[in-house]
């Protein structure tokens, strides 16, 4: 699904990416560990394509389409999700019909139909049923208000209801409790198959305990420097990244 | 005499009409005296008046015996007061039993709170010395109604015109007032609007205006009465001139007034706002929210002030202004103002003046939404936060309505 090859990213003109390989097939589930600073949320908007984010060298390959040509909205429309570390505010704007309008703008860019209103708050009240959030987020302005744990949540609704092919989740564990990262967690579980893929960027295991991520990578100064299974975050836990430094001297 | 007098005041000669001499003769005289605003008064630096030398004005429009087009239609079942032109329209102006429209009487011209040692009040004296027509609305005192006042003009008028209205609620009276204001032409519309509420009496104010053309001045004074409550919900879309000085007394013991307010302003189109809430009685409460966006090359102004007067202790009062550039040649210029001179009070004011955050509009995008859409979706969000009070219904959503169409 997605082939990252020999990506270099600048930021303000720092060379924060340093020639990253990464391949995800379909339905895979990568986790992307690494201390702070080493370029995980970097690679995030760099997939997503956000400004400012230069992608100076490498290619990004999503469905065998060329991914760092599309514009922002051209990638969410072809399936691309980033839910950010810091979910934005924006006052003024009731989720419900934010959630709607973008629904319909990727549905659009794909040639399909408006969603029906009935069927789109079905959806989205089912989805607001299973994180345990209340039905009033949905008249609330996006995120305006919300709690951490609730901002992390909404992204999760948002996945849900915009069904990307290709979820990036950048630290979204940061800052839930036990109960709210399991809910999280159930979240993402549900939207897995095998025609949808993952990559979750985070700092601890727990909540690649309930994920069971198929992948793990520790990336480190730009680049990925250690991959592995499961195991790979038990490691960690135990030891940290003072390995990083051994391995590298 | 400037060039403004000339075309304005062009005959110093007060009618004796119906017994509003006495008014006309002080009102030429102050006039005569002080002239209009220049740049350097200080409530007038930002209007361009000169835009009103450069016009052909044709000075007051003759009815000329066509019946008017139709007013723009409103959304929803109201009494109603249409004035075309400035003149009123009596064949479409229809209200409901319990409202009356009469001819105002000389008691009914207020000017003893005009100031008459300067030109800050010179179109507020202008309109005494030249109105043609001065109508008085009446609402019978427990009436629930909704009433609309209309204001449309022909994309010929190039007439100067002082309407001037007078609304006065009866005691517990409770009214929904929508007023529409469609700007044409190249004329002068020279408007004061007083509006008087009784004890317990309740007024809803949509005001909801745009002009390609026309230049707008308009000074509406409310005064509310004890129990009173007042509330503005205003969006102003500007024009070549536009000019609004809005006025709220509390004179009586828990009165309240608020105003809410948006103008989207593009191209050269520009706004003038100066709004003031007077604290005359304790306590009292009022609340102000009012937001520029300013695209283009448009320019809006804000002046708001709060005035708490000595004895009106117990006063509490809110004032935030937000504004938003969207282009390099836009400008805003706000000015919140608290003048405090009593006890026991709470007052508080804020104004930021910022640009679309470039954080949330990659967010928009990200979700799918092009860079317009997401550009428009902020805009309505910081736009439509001022009608977050106004109550669920067809106002609220006629307002939501205007404004979407404006963004």
């Amino acid at each position: 699904m997605l082939k990252i090859n020999n990506l270099h990213v600048a930021v303000g003109g720092t060379e924060i990416i340093k020639g990253l390989d990464l391949e995800v097939g379909s339905g895979e589930l990568h986790a992307i560990m690494g201390p702070n600073g080493s370029g995980k949320s970097t690679l995030g908007y760099a997939l997503v394509g956000r400004d400012g984010y230069a992608v100076t060298e490498g290619s990004v390959e999503f469905e065998g389409r060329d991914l760092l040509e599309l514009e922002i909205e051209q990638r969410a429309a072809a399936g691309v999700f980033l839910a950010l570390q810091y979910p934005v505010e924006i006052p003024g704007v009731n989720n419900a019909y934010f959630l709607r309008a973008a629904l319909n703008a990727q549905r659009k860019a794909r040639g399909e139909d408006e969603v029906d209103s009935i069927d789109f708050l079905k959806s989205v009240r089912e989805q607001l049923k299973i994180l345990k959030m209340d039905e009033s987020l949905l008249k609330r302005a996006v995120n305006e208000g919300f709690s951490g744990g609730e901002k992390k949540r909404n992204e999760i609704v948002q996945l849900a209801v915009l069904e990307p092919k290709l979820a990036i989740l950048d630290e979204t564990d940061s800052g839930l409790d036990i109960d709210a990262l399991k809910l999280v967690a159930e979240g993402v579980n549900r939207l897995r198959d095998s025609q949808r893929s993952f990559i979750v960027i985070t700092h601890y295991q727990r909540l690649l305990d309930y994920l069971k991520p198929d992948r793990i990578h520790v990336l480190s100064d730009g680049r990925i420097v250690e991959s592995g299974d499961a195991s790979l975050a038990e490691r960690l836990e135990r030891e940290g990244y003072a390995f990083l430094d051994a391995t590298e001297a | 005499m400037s060039a403004l007098m000339e075309k304005l005041v062009p005959d110093t000669q007060a009618p004796d009409d119906g017994g509003f001499g006495l008014a006309r003769r002080k009102a030429l005289k102050v006039l005569m005296q002080h002239g209009f605003p220049q740049r350097k008064t200080e409530h007038w630096k930002y209007t361009p008046l000169a835009l009103l030398e450069k016009r052909a004005l044709q000075g007051p429009i003759a009815q000329q015996g066509e019946r008017p087009p139709a007013p723009p239609a409103l959304p929803f079942a109201t009494g109603l007061v249409h004035l075309h032109n400035g003149v009123l329209d009596p064949d479409r102006s229809d209200l409901p039993s319990g409202v009356t429209l009469v001819a105002m009487l000389p008691e009914d011209i207020h000017f003893s709170e005009l100031d008459d040692s300067g030109p800050a009040h010179a179109f507020a004296w202008l309109n005494i010395a030249r109105f043609a027509e001065a109508w008085r609305i009446g609402v019978e005192p427990g009436l629930e109604c909704r009433l609309a006042v209309v204001m449309s003009f022909d994309d010929g008028f190039s007439g100067v015109v002082h309407p001037r209205l007078k609304l006065e609620l009866g005691e517990a009276a409770t009214v929904t007032l929508v007023e529409s204001q469609q700007g044409r032409g190249e004329g002068l519309c020279n408007r004061v609007f007083d509006i008087e509420l009784a004890t317990r009496s309740r007024l809803t104010h949509g005001i909801e205006r745009a002009s390609a053309g026309a230049a707008m001045i308009d000074r509406t004074v409310i005064d509310v009465g004890r129990d009173a409550d007042y509330r503005a919900y205003v969006l102003d879309g500007g024009g070549p001139l536009t000019r609004q000085d809005l006025i709220v007394n509390l004179g009586h013991a828990n009165a309240h007034g608020s105003i809410c307010g948006v103008a989207i302003l593009h191209d050269r189109s520009l706004v003038d706002y100066h709004t003031a809430i007077e604290h005359r009685v304790g306590p009292s409460t009022s609340a102000e929210d009012f937001r520029i966006l300013a695209d283009d090359q448009a320019v809006g102004v804000f002046n708001g002030r709060i005035h708490i007067l000595p004895g009106a202790d117990d006063s509490h009062s809110t004032m935030n202004t937000g504004n938003l550039l969207l282009s390099e040649n836009a400008r805003i210029n706000t000015k919140p103002e608290l003048e405090i001179h009593a006890e026991d009070v709470t007052a508080s004011h804020g104004a930021t003046i910022g640009q679309l955050d470039d954080l949330a509009r990659f967010y928009l995008r990200s979700r799918g939404l092009d860079d317009n859409q997401a550009i428009s979706l902020l805009k309505y969000g910081f736009a439509a936060a001022v009608f977050d009070e106004l109550p669920e219904g067809d106002l609220r959503d006629w307002m939501i309505e205007q404004l979407r169409k404006r963004l």
